[in-house]
């Protein structure tokens, strides 16, 4: 590795400093008194010894001000291979070297650089981004401090199993770093901080070194179960001159093939779902592509048999006739339970009751097989707790959920017979029924309060899909115990919904539905979210991205004025110790003063549109908002808003 | 999207419903609606069961209240032990009759209208 010792760009900086200091000292009061008042000693010159002599009459030293090759050139080159399309950053020292070769080395193309004004906001963008596109975004930020304002949203994309892919600059060697803050931003292991979260991480030393770990870094991140990778940059490594260009080599990138579960294990359970009475599917991050849905529906469709939908990811169209996924009944009465992709799969055969003494117990019907299918268990790490609580089950089948899933619908149908046919379609008429009495019921529901203010969700959300229904549209995100959306509208595409947060990090769905529009937009989608207001304020600084990059998003701030989960929960504790509630609202509540959000959209150079309190007035305000989204900017709703 | 571990609240209640829906209202002592609406707001029950007792989300979805089929007593006894998650009212904080006028209150709600015809809910 090149030594900061030799580099011409630090000597230059140092000699810059020198030359800076003894000119600032020159111009102080006290420098100037103190050449008047030095005594008169030595007035004749000293004759030169030979250290000057050598200063005055030897060449200078090596200190040349130009280089004509570049580490971060080559490392721009690394990932050109990988295919990124956008690298999204907020700008530092320690990644100067390669930001400058992004621009000119490779000319902001494949990867374009997206400036973000936080770190947060960077890595949700990549992990709304990843969701609908299906590969990641890069990032980079600053070693220490930038990592750690990133690491929220890592935590999300962690638990999400979303890859994510984050470069940081740091600078290892420590004779190399420049007094003062560069010490504070420099780190042994600057990964160890969001390592828990991490899938796979290094500190290359060489460019060689680079080149191999950022290609399996890729790897490593886009093999199922995805997660975030992280490679740190030595500053000295990328900008430095390359040393020995000759040797430099670029690894190639093969993907692994997502594993398909073991085939006698699949005719086990094949088995099991033929001959079950009402078994039930439930997915959660099971669509990893386009393909996820339509080999569900078709399993479904074969089996006739009920799928509940946690929301993890588009997997399962919410009208279809087999979607059970508001009828708690549809698991509760299963004989086969077979979990798809599930974090939770506990949470899906039990009930948990949060009071003074919390309790649970097991909701499945005595003697109902349990049957897991996924990649969940191949990747868990100890601290922290994202797990969920254990539980057991009959079969334990691993390999990816969308690979497996062709494979187990053809060993269901080798398995049908007549008689099963029949009454699989008995079957499929009746949870048809069902699904039809849930979405009129919702509708029905939805009706109180239509006309109030401020505005129910109910119809808040019934009002935006009014509005977008016709068009191509994508749903990225929701506000916290917002259900409306997926009770009310028809999802059907496989960019209809991408999931949610993940870890439940408040501030990830402004910019995580960014993230999901900048991947849209290619496509010419319409991407809308419903947002809470609470959420907004971590991260409000993500519409100025939207604007500066012109990214088109329709973005609804659901304004309960509330972090409105922690309003009830407070309440919740006031209850139990009989001590009243009236006064909840202290340090749960968003008012005094109420926050304009359209104003906040105009002043980021977002069209704004509210605050919208009467119900008459959403309907026009979406409309036009949908036009300036439709011309390829963002605009922001802002609709005060009931609680929930 | 389903939060499983939440039984509904309204499955709870709805088997007080069950209960002769003609004598909710005349059970309740003498009430003040208008009373009953401002200790609605100002007492939190609106931040589960929305401002026109429309219903809500906490641990999954909670209840309408807007003219609840309840009779007064099974109002009362879910307001003073409940079942699952929602908080209890004790006396302390809630006398009898506060608990009558926001009964009072919400048998002064609407109920929903038919969703088809509302246009926007049949999309």
């Amino acid at each position: 590795m090149p030594k900061r010792r030799n580099s011409p760009d630090v000597a230059r900086r140092n000699f810059l400093k020198g030359a800076g200091l003894a000119g600032a000292a020159a111009l102080t009061p006290a420098a100037a008194k103190a050449q008047v008042s030095a005594p008169k000693q030595n007035l004749k010159a000293d004759v030169p010894g030979p250290k000057l002599i050598a200063v005055e009459t030897l060449p200078p030293q090596k200190d040349p001000v130009t280089q004509t090759s570049s580490g971060g050139d080559f490392m721009v080159d690394v990932l050109k291979t990988l295919d990124f399309d956008y690298c999204v950053i907020n700008c530092a020292s320690s990644y100067r070297g390669i930001h400058e070769s992004l621009i000119n080395h490779g000319k902001n193309i494949k990867p374009e650089i997206l400036t973000c004004p936080h770190e947060e906001i960077a890595v949700h963008m990549a992990q709304g981004y990843a969701k609908i596109d299906g590969k990641p975004l890069a990032m980079m930020c600053h070693g220490v401090v930038g990592l750690q304002h990133a690491a929220m949203a890592l935590y999300n994309s962690w638990c999400d199993r979303v890859p994510v892919y984050v470069m940081i600059g740091n600078i290892i060697e420590a004779n190399k770093r420049a007094p003062g803050v560069e010490w504070a931003h420099s780190a042994i292991d600057p990964a160890a901080i969001v390592r828990d979260f991490l899938k796979w991480d290094d500190q290359p030393t060489s460019l060689q070194h680079f080149a191999e770990s950022a290609v399996r870094a890729y790897k490593i991140a886009t093999t199922p179960p995805m997660a975030p990778v992280l490679i740190s940059l030595d500053a000295e490594l990328q900008e430095n001159p390359i040393a020995d260009p000759e040797r430099l080599r670029i690894p190639k990138l093969s993907k692994v093939v997502p594993p398909q579960a073991d085939a006698g294990a699949i005719n086990e359970l094949a088995k099991m779902l033929v001959a079950a009475e009402s078994p039930v599917l439930i997915c959660d991050r099971l669509a990893r592509t386009g393909a996820g849905m339509t080999h569900l529906v078709e399993l479904a469709e074969t089996l006739q048999c009920a799928v509940v939908d946690v929301g993890g990811r588009m997997n399962f169209p919410s009208r279809h006739p087999l979607n059970q996924s508001f009828r708690r009944a549809a698991i509760d009465q299963a004989d086969v339970i077979l979990g798809l992709e599930m974090n939770d799969f506990w949470a899906a055969a039990n009930s948990f009751t949060d009071r003074i003494e919390r309790s649970s117990r097991s909701t499945s019907k005595p003697g109902a097989k349990m049957v897991t299918l996924g990649t969940r268990d191949y990747l868990i790490k100890s601290n922290f707790q994202d797990f969920a609580r254990y539980q057991e089950v009959d079969l334990a089948i691993g390999g990816d959920g969308e690979a497996s899933l062709p494979a187990l619908t053809e060993a269901v149908k080798r398995l049908i017979d007549g008689g099963r046919k029949q009454a699989f379609e008995a079957r499929g008429k009746k949870l048809g029924a069902a699904q039809l009495a849930s979405l009129e019921q919702a509708r029905a529901a939805a009706t109180v309060g239509w006309d109030a203010s401020p505005i129910s969700v109910a119809r808040l959300s019934a009002e935006v899909y009014n509005t977008v229904k016709d068009e191509d549209w994508s749903l990225v995100g929701t506000s916290t115990g917002n259900n409306w959306p997926r009770r009310l509208w028809d999802f059907k595409k496989p960019y209809s919904w991408n999931g949610g947060s993940g870890g439940g990090g408040i501030g990830y769905t402004l910019p995580a539905s960014l993230g999901a529009a900048l991947a849209n937009k290619k496509h010419g989608r319409l991407t809308v979210a419903i947002g809470g207001d609470g959420d907004f304020m971590f991260a409000p600084g993500t519409l100025w991205t939207a604007a500066h990059h012109r990214i088109p998003m329709l973005y609804v701030v659901l304004n309960n004025r509330a972090y409105h989960q922690e309003y009830m929960y407070v309440l919740a504790m006031a209850g139990r110790r009989s001590r009243g509630v009236t006064d909840v609202d202290i340090g749960t509540t968003l008012k005094d003063p109420n926050i304009d959000y359209a104003t906040v959209a105009r002043g980021f150079g977002v069209h704004g549109e509210g605050p919208i309190s009467d119900p008459a007035e959403l309907g026009p305000a979406l409309k036009r908002a949908l036009a300036v989204v439709k011309s390829g900017q963002p605009a922001l709703v802002d609709v005060v808003s009931e609680p929930r | 999207m389903i939060r499983v571990p939440s039984l509904l609240l309204a499955a709870a209640l709805a088997a007080f419903g069950a209960v002769d829906p003609s004598a909710r209202a005349q059970d309740a002592p003498r009430s003040d609606a208008a009373n009953g609406q401002r200790i609605y707001l100002a007492d939190g029950c609106f931040t589960c069961h929305g401002r026109s007792g429309q219903g809500g989300n906490y641990y999954g979805v909670t209840p309408i209240l807007a003219k609840t089929q309840l009779p007064f007593e099974g109002f009362k006894m879910q307001v003073r032990n409940p079942v699952r998650v929602m908080p209890p009212y004790t006396e302390a904080v809630l006398s009898d009759k506060e608990a009558a006028d926001i009964y009072a209150f919400l048998q002064t709600l609407p109920t929903g209208r038919a969703a088809k015809d509302i246009p926007a809910l049949n999309n």
